[in-house]
């Protein structure tokens, strides 16, 4: 009996030699922070982080059931889901608009709210737009989150892939990433050409959902 | 389940025809606890913990000689991990299932207990997001372990058994994302089991 315990323990210790995993360095990143305009003793230009807080996810969407919205989203959905090591992201499309965090519709981008920030992409044949209101401090995130997503040339033939990459841009948008990366190859380019996440993109989201959030969500 | 029946029939093929047949089957219930499976790094560390996780054993053994076993097991285990990191709440993550088949030998320590060391092959299976996305490599693992006969009862015996066992973990979503190298991971576990022996 001993022999063959020891020499299996023996075993295990030898190849049982100390390892860790190691980490890449996501580097591979564009700013994502939104730059909010503020007056404190003349005009001064603030940036600040969001990401939806843990216990907020999955992050409620309601999507207007409309020209495939709702298909579009729910791979918009999948997309940056994927993006994630540890499901920091996630969301799940709801019927009720009233407990929806964030609210996508089909239609064009109305007059932009006082106090809103726009982010628009202009793509043909369609665009879109998600708007952010910092609300009565600029440490807050007022819900829900708007976006619009807008054919533009309803008969277009690149039509259904233009609503595929604007309405996963446009959920970009909603996940905390309020800036437009400056490389074409990116989603969240301004004007979005692709429908698959860059290693920019991915590198982006997984900051910005482990960088310290100055603004929170709040329900009026 | 090529690999096992192929497994089966070289244990059978191993098992001296001059010993008594006595081939033994099990069938357990237990849980596996571990250390980290993983770090990682984003403006502070995530330490990525394994919850216990539910996990069902079944085996087969046959006399190699007077007084050890040869055996092979097959495990299902059903974990998910918790992310723990400075400044936020910690996590439950994506859950996993590990598969694994192990061949192992046992004997008699003293009275009722018996020891078991062994070796086989571990698997991550693909789940629908997060670090085991794309399931994982087949993991060398190393187990050692102790089986306490506690009621007998014809040919069927309750024993309790404790297991430990030892992996470099990773996973192929992890190695996608760049991660390089893997975690040594060690896990402890407990569990209730049948033994049939067929004489
Ligand atoms: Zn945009």
């Amino acid at each position: 009996m001993s022999r063959t315990l020891l020499a299996g323990l023996a075993g295990i210790a030898i190849l049982a030699a100390c390892s860790d995993i190691v980490s890449p360095v996501r580097n591979a990143r564009y700013d994502w922070r939104l730059i909010v305009a503020y007056d404190s003793a003349g005009p001064r230009l603030d940036t600040l982080s969001f990401h939806w807080p843990r216990n907020s996810v999955p992050v409620k969407l309601w999507v207007e059931d409309a020209s495939d919205l709702k298909a579009r989203a729910r791979e918009g959905i999948a997309l940056w889901k994927d993006a994630f090591l540890y499901g920091e992201w996630d969301a799940r499309l709801v019927d009720d608009s009233t407990s929806a965090d964030v609210i996508i519709r089909l239609l064009q981008p109305p007059p932009l709210p006082a106090g809103a920030i726009r982010m628009a992409a202009s793509v043909e044949p369609c665009f879109g737009a998600t708007d952010v209101d910092t609300g009565a401090t600029r440490f807050e995130i007022v819900l829900p989150v708007r976006s619009y997503v807008f054919p533009s040339l309803p008969n277009d033939p690149g039509l259904e892939d233009c609503m595929r990459h604007v309405t996963s841009h446009e959920i970009g948008h909603t996940m905390g990433l309020f800036q437009h990366s400056p490389d074409s190859l990116d989603l969240m380019y301004g004007v979005p050409a692709v429908d698959f996440l860059s290693e920019r993109d991915v590198g982006t989201a997984e900051n910005a959902y482990h960088f310290t959030p100055d603004m929170v969500p709040v329900r009026p | 389940m090529r690999i096992s029946s192929c497994c089966l029939l070289s244990l059978a093929l191993l098992a001296p025809a001059a010993l008594p047949a006595q081939v033994r089957y099990s069938a357990s219930l237990g849980v596996l606890g571990g250390t980290p499976l993983a770090h990682d790094q984003l403006f502070q560390e995530i330490e990525v913990q394994q919850d216990l996780a539910p996990t069902v054993t079944l085996g087969v053994s046959f006399p190699v000689s007077k007084r050890e076993f040869l055996g092979l097991e097959a495990a299902l285990g059903f974990g998910g991990v918790t992310t723990v990191e400075p400044g936020y709440p910690d996590v439950e993550g994506p859950s996993f299932t590990t598969l694994s088949l192990t061949g192992s030998v046992d004997g008699p320590v003293i009275g009722p207990l018996r020891y078991r060391v062994g070796a086989g092959l571990l698997k991550y299976l693909p789940e629908e997001a997060g670090i085991f996305a794309e399931g994982g490599p087949l993991l060398l693992v190393l187990t050692a372990g102790t089986d306490v006969r506690l009621v007998t009862r014809g040919s069927f015996t309750l024993m309790a058994r404790i297991r430990y066992d030892y992996q470099r973990f990773t996973t192929d979503q992890l190695q996608f994302s760049g991660f390089s190298r893997t975690q040594d991971v060690h896990r402890l576990g407990f569990g209730l089991g049948v033994d049939y022996s067929r004489p």
